[in-house]
């Protein structure tokens, strides 16, 4: 319980942090609010009343307290790229990129898990070497790449796959992963590389113990020791890279988002940047920073669930 | 293992070799003009003998245009990493020689920091900044600043408590000093391998940031933009698109290759 309180105060500290960065970031920016409003060639008396209207003549201090009173009681601003209000905004397209994030993962879990096992149960022979090469060269491939090839692959030749846009999944979730699948396809092989060689490394270690020498010589198929014995023992470090890799993802959506034209968050984050929307961009930064924590977290919570022999912390 | 492990070590310094050759000698026999000239009535060319890559949507020749981004490229990844080291190294040494409570607040912005990922952080610092070469550099440097001040701090915790360190200070060897001559020198293995794989990742968010617009702008030589410029005419001429993304990939491989190497070599804790 002392742990759970700790680390909950630790979150909200972190949590301040996070916002106090993100806001200083974006007051860096040459040019203000007001500017963006009004544009460059404006009125100069006007920009100053409106600088005045909308406070930018406080103190940072004072402008930072309304911000996050503002992101506290959930009055996130409106976007002056969209002209919405912020917070719909980015709810909306937290699930579409949500959708992005769990289909990548899914796909590099898949592979990368059975690829790591089968290097670990053949080490060093011709399987291991295989997946080792396999998951450098999906190191090496950037993931934007991968998209392009993907696209020129599924789109432009075969015609299977749409090659961009977007699908509401809460109106038709078939059609929304047929068009989050290029892109989670891409993210995903590139993914899968780190958890390939985390899985070989962990089981490797695992099947050297004492209890799967005892399982191999009770006479257990190698296929339950390996599946059954040695795997669960071996997910935990697995489960914790994949858990920091969901901060890599979040940075890699913004990339891969953009390369096929899906409304997600990335997109939103992109155009919020591109066009200098400042509210949206300290709204998106913060949030995208927000989630990436509050995963590692939940992982850190989650592996303390499942592995008794760290559960008191 | 062993021959594995020299397989990888020969390819990665062959094509890392390769690439910083071509990024240091191409400028001096491509003329500029050779990259930038635009040859309308040779505009989409497959590669052909006059132009053995082909050429992209504005009749430019791409292999002496691939040839020219390898040195954007290591140019900007390799000041970026000297970046980070600038301001990670010190950082991470203070954190972890001194302790208390100084390490406490610094590890906390840290763990913050960490909280945004490296490339929104680079996106956000070069729009911030706007996007030319020197912010480029700029925005990747600092963006993976705490990711090395966190590997050197890691790093001088583990030496801090070694028994030499116990004896010098016993002999009392002042501060300024055991960094110089014990913390530093024994924290190099690691941060020789970490600026190698940073290297790798730097190339990649250097291509990144260009293919978004936020990096390298045109008419720049860089593989990021020339990805970017393809996206176009894909289903007319892929090979505007091949060619700069298998020089990244080889680039990057070739990197990761070496960064394994010196690991297994120089590491004390993947042995």
């Amino acid at each position: 319980m002392a742990y759970i309180v700790n680390r909950l105060l630790s979150v909200a500290l972190t949590l301040f942090l996070i916002s106090i960065i993100t806001f200083s970031i974006t007051n860096i920016l040459p040019g203000d609010v007001a500017m963006m409003i009004m544009g460059t060639q404006s009125n100069p008396e006007a920009l100053a009343a409106l600088r005045q209207s909308l406070g930018l003549n406080d103190p940072v201090i004072v402008q930072y307290g309304r911000w996050i009173g503002g992101v506290l009681s959930g009055d996130w601003g409106v976007s002056l790229l969209f002209r919405e209000p912020i917070l719909p905004l980015i709810a909306q397209k937290m699930l579409a990129s949500g959708l992005i994030v769990v289909m990548s993962m899914t796909i590099a879990l898949c592979l990368a898990i059975p690829l790591g096992v089968w290097a670990a149960r053949h080490r060093d022979r011709w399987q291991d070497t295989t997946s080792s090469t396999v998951a450098l060269l999906g190191l090496s491939m950037p993931d934007f790449f991968i998209g392009i090839m993907l696209i020129l692959l599924f789109a432009a030749s075969l015609g299977w796959l749409p090659s961009s846009g977007f699908i509401d999944p809460t109106e038709d979730l078939i059609g929304a992963m047929r068009h989050a699948l290029m892109p989670s396809l891409a993210l995903g092989l590139g993914l899968m590389a780190h958890l390939t060689r985390m899985t070989r490394s962990s089981m490797m270690g695992i099947l050297s113990q004492e209890f799967i020498r005892v399982a191999r010589a009770k006479g257990l198929p190698e296929r339950t020791v390996v599946w059954r014995y040695a795997l669960p023992n071996a997910i935990g470090p697995v489960m914790t890279v994949a858990g920091l890799q969901i901060g890599y993802l979040f940075g890699s959506i913004i990339v891969i988002e953009s390369l096929f034209s899906y409304t997600g968050m990335g997109w939103l984050t992109y155009q919020a940047l591109l066009n200098r929307d400042i509210p949206l961009i300290q709204s998106t930064v913060f949030v995208i920073a927000a989630v990436v924590m509050l995963v590692n977290l939940i992982v850190d919570l989650l592996y303390r669930l499942i592995d008794p022999r760290i559960r008191l912390g | 293992m062993v021959r594995f492990l020299s397989v990888k070590a020969l390819i990665g310094f062959t094509l890392v070799g390769l690439v910083v050759l071509v990024a240091l000698f191409a400028p001096m026999f491509i003329p500029a003009e050779r990259a930038t000239q635009m040859v309308m009535t040779a505009r989409l060319q497959p590669p052909s003998l006059s132009f053995p890559l082909g050429t992209d949507q504005l009749g430019r020749d791409l292999l002496a245009r691939v040839m020219l981004g390898a040195q954007t490229s290591l140019l900007i990844a390799v000041s970026a990493v000297v970046i980070s080291i600038v301001l990670g190294l010190p950082l991470g040494i203070i954190s972890g020689y001194f302790g208390g409570r100084i390490d406490n607040v610094l590890m906390r912005v840290i763990d913050a920091l960490l909280s945004f990922p490296v490339l929104l952080l680079a996106l956000t610092i070069s729009a911030v900044l706007g996007p030319n070469l020197q912010n480029t550099v700029i925005a990747i440097g600092v963006a993976f600043t705490p990711f090395l001040a966190r590997i050197v701090r890691g790093e001088a915790l583990r030496v801090v408590q070694m028994p030499y360190v116990e004896a010098a200070r016993a002999a009392g060897t002042r501060d300024g000093a055991m960094i110089m001559r014990h913390i530093l020198p024994n924290i190099m293995p690691a941060l020789i391998v970490q600026a190698t794989i940073s290297l790798a990742f730097a190339v990649l968010a250097e291509a990144a940031l260009s293919f978004l617009g936020l990096g390298t702008q045109p008419p720049m030589a860089s593989w990021g933009l020339m990805i970017q410029a393809s996206r176009q005419f894909l289903d007319i001429a892929p090979w505007t698109a091949l060619v700069p993304g298998v020089a990244l990939a080889i680039t990057i491989l070739g990197l990761n290759l070496l960064g394994d190497v010196l690991r297994d070599v120089l590491d004390p804790r993947s042995r």
